[in-house]
């Protein structure tokens, strides 16, 4: 079975079958650019945490599927799961994301607006936005899985583009429909850059242009309760992101907590593969005509 | 019940894919007098053209085709036609980076500049096949 494993991964790793430009490196913060439309975007990434002295490690997976339903309007599906040491490993919920570019032309920030639904448990572990006050890792999965969390957060992402480098600031809110303790604020800002420019006539796997270069810094801002920095988890993160092939991607990023709310540390890995026109691949297996 | 999802998925692809009739040029994708004037600074260095067939290949084809002469079905511009060819490299660039994204052309700001000189290069290399 790991044999199998290996194989298939070594098989997207060296496959290249359709064809997409480079991904973001980024794993909490949002850029301006959206999935083109009919394509779909299936991304496996996961979130490793370091734990503190009488916490536990955990590994938390999860399930992306992005579409581009239009130039301006792209929607997202995601299903995510959690396991920790020592513990159990469960399914975490569901979370459906949506972005829409207000805006039509590149400008010099190119605002876009996020909406997205969660109907996750508490056990939750991706930390695909880190809002609030820092959270409570000592409990277990057995008492955090019963508590379910219907919850909407809202971004306002701006991105720039400026001599090559991508530029992001996200400014979350975000609001837990099944309890009453207020909105949540966080934020996550970043920088990126291709290592090279200028694209090689060669094709290549390692050329420098293949590979995305960031940083980003993200956390949370408190409540409505009790705004600020107060008891709240923040991280630094470099982040790179490679073009295996041409519709394969893979992305890493070693966060550093730098609050004592904070993990010591989280690991993330992106895995992504983009199938191009999908919508008319789907189109054509329901007879279509081409 | 699998029947009448099938007929429900197969028609909601269906009024996607209907808006794909021919193509007609968006009179409003207008280009800004300066970004029109910008002259292409990778014009005497022919050779990245090769990058810029590379990009192409990656960004374009699924719209436009291997050969730029467009898909009717993405209402996608005929890249090889004298009213793309006549467009000058700043108004390429510009409608690279910006795409219409109403009219389903993407931006493409995601590609650093240099690249997407590079694909202005490789497009004034389109020419129709006999």
């Amino acid at each position: 079975m790991r044999l199998a494993y290996i194989a298939l991964f070594a098989f997207s790793l060296f496959a290249s079958v359709t064809l997409q430009a480079q991904e973001s490196p980024y794993f909490v913060t949002y850029d301006h650019h959206l999935e083109e439309p009919g394509n779909l975007e299936i991304e496996t990434s996961s979130t490793v945490g370091v734990p503190r002295a009488g916490q536990h490690w955990f590994f938390a997976p999860y399930l992306e599927l992005e579409y581009g339903v239009t130039g301006r309007w792209t929607s997202e599906l995601y299903l995510e799961g959690q396991s920790t040491a020592g513990d159990s490993t469960i399914f975490t919920g569901w979370r459906i994301e949506n972005r829409f570019r207000p805006l039509a032309r590149e400008h010099w920030i190119n605002p876009v607006l996020y909406l997205e639904y969660e109907n996750i448990n508490e056990a939750s572990r991706i930390r695909k936005e880190i809002v609030g006050a820092a959270p409570e890792l000592n409990e277990s999965n057995a008492e955090l899985r019963a508590t379910r969390a219907h919850e909407l957060e809202t971004r306002l992402i701006l991105s720039s583009t400026a001599h090559d480098w991508n530029i992001s600031e996200n400014f979350i809110v975000e609001k837990n429909l099944s309890e009453n303790e207020g909105f949540e604020f966080g934020y996550a800002l970043a920088v990126a850059r291709p290592l090279a420019t200028l694209a090689s006539g060669k094709n290549c796997r390692f050329c420098r242009e293949n590979f995305i270069a960031g940083v980003e810094l993200y956390g949370g801002l408190g409540t409505t309760q009790g705004f600020g920095l107060h008891d709240t988890a923040h991280y630094a993160a470099p982040a790179i992101s490679w073009q295996i092939s041409d519709n394969t991607s893979l992305r890493f990023s070693p966060a550093i907590g730098l609050t004592h709310g904070s993990s010591p540390a989280l690991l993330r890995l992106g895995y992504s593969y983009e199938i191009r026109g999908f919508s008319t691949k789907l189109a054509r297996l329901f007879g279509a005509k081409p | 019940m699998r029947c009448w999802i099938l007929s429900a998925i197969f028609g909601l692809v269906s009024i996607m894919l209907a808006q794909n009739s021919a193509y007609q040029p968006d009179p409003n994708w207008r280009v800004p007098q300066d970004a029109a004037m910008k002259p292409n600074p990778l014009a005497r260095k022919p050779d990245a053209a090769a990058g810029g067939k590379k990009l192409f290949l990656r960004n374009c084809t699924e719209c436009h085709g291997q050969d730029g002469s467009g898909l009717v079905k993405k209402h996608a511009a005929d890249l090889q036609l004298p009213v793309v060819q006549n467009q000058s490299d700043g108004t390429l660039f510009w409608k690279i980076t910006n795409g219409n994204p109403d009219r389903g052309m993407p931006s493409f700001s995601k590609l650093p500049e240099p690249q997407r000189w590079q694909l202005v290069l490789f497009i004034r290399k389109l020419k129709p096949e006999n």
